[in-house]
């Protein structure tokens, strides 16, 4: 687990250091961070000085979901979408051959091509994803027990393991497809996250659950804020979760066994 | 028979390859029925290296020596056949084996484009476990074989392509592998870099023990450094053994430089060239004659004593032509 953890620390290092190496990169990071702050939370403002309430969802539980949303997204964008990534497309990893040099490493596969390039102008966006977080947790005040905010935290981690292995298993399609980045399809569902479940009609809000389930990685998590969870529903998205990261590394496993290299 | 480092056992490698005829409407229907055809890229290998032996790998462009190397290294599944190499089954790729091993090759970088070679090493160092005091006696070590200390807080995206392939070599080293293999290293390097090169991969080799097979297409590369060589050819072996022994068998022939008096000898000239000599060049009182090897000794007595010879040497025909002969052919 030591070992883990200092090769992380060893990837954090030299990726900033390579991100760092283009200032400009930096200054365009920080106004697209800022942008879609503005955006999120002012459409929200907008939309809730019309009404209290949307089905049942008040501002202050809104906003918790898109602080969810950004912070999520921004631990997607800190490293598992430049890990991941790197794999695909044109230059990618696999079509190139240079999977090769993680081949020979004789470290887990999953773990080097899921950790190994970090994202540092990410951590704006998780300070500011975190920061609406508080704010809206600090709107909905007495309301929050101390029960709802460990289980928050728990499930909070279970859907960014829900939203791994998702990429994982897109990712690992680059297998059989090398040329195409397959995480754009879910990206594309990942936006819909971005608002609360009950805003959906209730098939969506079912396909949103349990079959592409970015409702489990936003909304699930804030409703054991709001004290809206049912306890079936906790055991529920940890056992998916759980279920999902096991087949997502299977399906890599066996993706990596059709790696042919490229030519000489 | 004791355990060989290396030890192939009818290994056999085939691609499953797209195929698409020429033309947008059999794009569509490759689109909608893609077909196959299989392509074998190495067929029924085998062969045995002994630990701290440096094996020359040799074939034409496409006749399968990457992909070989790449199913000893683990980065490929055969379709057929067993393979040993350090007492591990390469493609099961257990750390314990790959631990053990290295690759450098010539058209691809392991290295991090940005940043200098030196936070490249500290992360490989990270990964193969290397205690901070052996890292840096390692590095120290193959830094000063390859004198390149002023590279190492360069970023590698600023270095030439010979200063690249030092710092390819030093990271695939810093583990001090048993194993190291070596996909055409010199592949665009300038002459005296390539000698560098070659001048660092026998001082390794002899210092660490290392086994180590390489394929090039210089045959510098292959004379200077390899006592044996294995031929492939369309995926088959053709030949193992000794480069002299390949020569032998494939030119049966020597060549005799002749420089005579011009003076006068030009009738003597004609009558000594007999049918047995084949003449390759001839310009005034300078010969170049092929013949066979066996007749060798008595065609030179003969020159020399019916000539005004003024100067005589016979060599065996270039290494290159010979190869060349071999690629054409397609057998030994």
């Amino acid at each position: 687990m030591r070992y883990y953890l200092n090769l992380i620390r060893q990837f954090i290092q030299a990726s900033f250091q390579q991100e760092l190496a283009y200032r400009s990169n930096f200054l365009i990071g920080l106004l697209h961070s800022l942008l879609s702050l503005g955006t999120g939370v002012l459409s929200l403002a907008v939309l809730f000085e019309q009404v209290e309430s949307i089905q049942g969802w008040e501002f202050a539980a809104t906003l918790a979901v898109l602080g969810v949303f950004m912070t999520v997204g921004a631990l997607q964008n800190l490293f598992i979408s430049p890990s991941l990534e790197s794999l695909a497309g044109i230059g990618g990893d696999v079509l190139s051959g240079q999977l090769d040099f993680t081949l020979l490493r004789p470290v887990n596969k999953q773990f080097l091509v899921s950790f190994r390039r970090w994202q540092p102008f990410a951590l704006i966006d998780l300070a500011l994803g975190l920061g609406v977080l508080v704010v809206a947790i600090t709107r909905m005040g007495s309301s929050v027990t101390s029960t709802g905010l460990i289980t928050f935290v728990v499930l909070l981690a279970s859907g960014m393991v829900v939203l791994y292995a998702i990429l994982l298993a897109f990712t690992a399609m680059v297998f059989w497809s090398p040329g195409f980045l397959f995480t754009w399809v879910f990206s594309g569902v990942f936006q819909m996250a971005r608002y609360p479940l009950g805003l959906y009609p209730g098939w969506l809000r079912l396909v949103l659950t349990w079959i592409i389930p970015v409702g489990l990685i936003t909304t699930v998590p804030v409703q054991a804020l709001t004290g809206d969870l049912e306890p079936a529903m906790l055991g529920g998205s940890l056992a998916l979760a759980a279920g999902l990261l096991i087949a997502a590394s299977w399906l890599f496993r066996v993706g990596l066994q059709r790696y042919a290299s490229a030519s000489s | 028979m004791t355990q060989a480092q290396i030890d192939v056992r009818h290994l056999s490698k085939t691609y499953r390859v797209p195929e698409r005829q020429p033309g947008l409407a059999a794009s569509l229907r490759s689109l909608v029925r893609p077909t196959h055809t299989d392509v074998p890229a190495v067929q029924d290998i085998s062969f045995r290296v002994e630990a701290g032996e440096i094996v020359g790998f040799i074939g034409p462009n496409g006749a399968g020596k990457t992909t070989t190397l790449k199913m000893l290294a683990g980065l490929l599944y055969p379709t057929g056949g067993e393979a040993t190499v350090a007492c591990c089954t390469p493609w099961e790729r257990q750390p314990a084996y790959l631990r053990q091993i290295s690759m450098v090759m010539g058209n691809k970088s392991q290295m991090l484009w940005d940043i200098p070679p030196l936070d490249s090493f500290r992360v490989l160092a990270e990964i193969y476990r290397l205690p901070a005091h052996e890292f840096h006696a390692t590095l120290d070590l193959l830094v000063d074989l390859l004198d390149m200390n002023e590279l190492l807080t360069k970023p590698v995206r600023n270095l030439s392509l010979g200063e690249r392939m030092k710092c390819e070599m030093v990271a695939a080293l810093l583990h001090r592998p048993a194993v190291l293999f070596l996909d055409e290293p010199t592949l665009g390097l300038d002459v005296s870099t390539q000698r560098r090169l070659r001048r660092f991969v026998r001082e390794y080799n002899q210092q660490t023990g290392a086994t180590i097979i390489l394929t090039s297409h210089y045959m510098a590369d292959v004379v200077e450094l390899c006592p044996r060589v294995i031929l492939i050819h369309h995926g088959s072996l053709l030949y193992d053994g000794a480069l002299g022994g390949l020569v032998e068998r494939l030119a049966p022939f020597k060549l005799i430089r002749l420089t005579i008096n011009p003076e006068n000898s030009n009738g003597a000239v004609d009558r000594a060239l007999t049918d047995e000599i084949d003449v390759l060049e001839r310009e005034a009182g300078r010969l170049v004659l092929r013949t066979a090897r066996s007749a060798t000794p008595a065609i030179t007595a003969r020159l020399l004593s019916t000539l005004p010879v003024l100067d005589l040497a016979v060599e065996d025909p270039p290494i290159e032509a010979v190869i060349d002969q071999i690629y054409q052919e397609g057998n030994v």
